[in-house]
């Protein structure tokens, strides 16, 4: 494993700046410092990176690539995620409470993690000064996140929700497959192209 | 009704004799009447609750329509939590269907027990943990489980909240259309 963090390209740093950031300020320094927990994990595309009925047993932070998490159910993917660079990914039940996973995440892109095991989360909790606070903050924040995308889901329309997820992610119809796009925005794929095609008009 | 809310915390963090009774010397009982509304849309919530006895609901307006999020009982916790941590106004409507007896913590009385040692920080991100994995089981639940799968598990696991909840409301948390959830019930007494 490799970590060291001389060679990695700042941009990588900046997103890990960026993500913690949101939480409490927080300067280079104590960044590396936090990273010294952490680990650079690398995959190729279409890599399963936990399965099934596994314990995931990171947190990570997308720096470089694209993930997507899904939920099998009976004979069919529905996607939860599809994280990008500054995104936080994982199979949140199982890493928390160390059960076998629900959720599958899988690699569409080559892809570089920032990756944080629970044990190893604990113990920089512990020691880095603030640390329980901002451990705090980051369960705030997913928190706040899930309710939202729950909310969004349950309150918006289709079309709604179609509008708002593309004018915000512009750059995902080329880097995801539109069926993924569709199963994350619970759209079906003929809505979906219904409504993609609508998009050049409504932006003139 | 402290040594019932004891174990409640014992399930998410481990305190000390000193820690428990400083946290319990924060907490103020509070009696509501049925249908109550604890949190209205657009107010900012600054309490959570530990319910004893009683049951809530926690809802949002699509359109004209009730979407019930929660169903909340014995041994919960409650709030509008998103209002709460973020002092934004809520989306949500927290409501009381039966009268509730709760412990109610103020969101000052904890700010200041997170500034008072780091070991309430730690408090306060197992709390939220157990806010976060319930929402997520329930989201990861509605989508994995069939209509009627959801009904008989959810049949299975509350027997007590299809006696005391109306059935609409039942039906709303459940993401079950109304006429299916009726349905479902005949269904379920003719199979017995």
């Amino acid at each position: 494993m490799n970590n060291s963090f001389a060679d990695l390209d700042p941009i990588y740093l900046d997103y890990a700046q960026k993500y913690l950031g949101r939480f409490m300020p927080i300067t280079r320094e104590e960044l590396i410092e936090l990273l010294q927990y952490c680990e650079i994990r690398r995959f190729d595309k279409r890599t399963i990176i936990v399965h099934e009925g596994e314990i995931d047993n990171y947190l990570n932070l997308v720096v470089k690539g694209l993930i997507r998490k899904y939920l099998p159910v009976r004979k069919n993917e529905v996607i939860l995620q599809l994280a990008t660079e500054g995104h936080v990914v994982q199979s949140e039940i199982s890493y928390l409470t160390k059960t076998p996973s629900m959720v599958v995440l899988e690699t569409l892109e080559p892809t570089i993690l920032l990756s944080l095991t629970y044990d190893k989360m604990e113990e920089a909790l512990d020691r880095f000064p603030k640390g329980e606070r901002l451990g705090r903050m980051i369960l705030y924040g997913m928190y706040v996140k899930k309710d939202q995308n729950r909310y969004n889901r349950l309150s918006k329309s289709t079309r709604q929700r179609f509008f708002d997820y593309i004018d915000n992610h512009q750059h995902m119809l080329q880097r995801v497959p539109q069926k993924y796009l569709a199963s994350y925005l619970q759209i079906k794929p003929e809505t979906f192209s219904r409504l993609k095609a609508l998009l050049p008009k409504r932006q003139k | 009704m402290l040594e019932y809310f004891r174990q409640f915390i014992n399930r998410h963090i481990a305190l000390t004799d000193d820690e428990f009774h400083l946290l319990a010397s924060k907490l103020r009982v509070v009696h509501f009447d049925k249908k109550t509304k604890l949190v209205d849309i657009g107010d900012v919530a600054t309490t959570i609750y530990f319910v004893f006895k009683g049951i809530s609901r926690r809802y949002f307006y699509r359109g004209k329509q009730e979407v019930i999020t929660h169903l909340i009982k014995e041994g919960g916790m409650m709030g509008s939590v998103i209002s709460f941590i973020t002092g934004e106004p809520s989306r949500y409507i927290l409501e009381t269907i039966e009268p509730v007896t709760a412990y109610a913590l103020s969101k000052n009385d904890l700010e200041e027990l997170f500034l008072s040692d780091k070991k309430w920080e730690k408090f306060g991100r197992k709390i939220i943990t157990a806010f976060f994995l319930q929402t997520e089981r329930q989201i990861l639940d509605n989508i994995r489980y069939t209509t009627k799968e959801r009904f008989v598990n959810f049949m299975k696991q509350n027997p007590d909240l299809v006696m005391r909840v109306p059935q609409k409301y039942l039906a709303s948390y459940l993401e079950i259309q109304p006429e299916t959830f009726s349905r479902l019930k005949h269904l379920m007494v003719k199979e017995k």
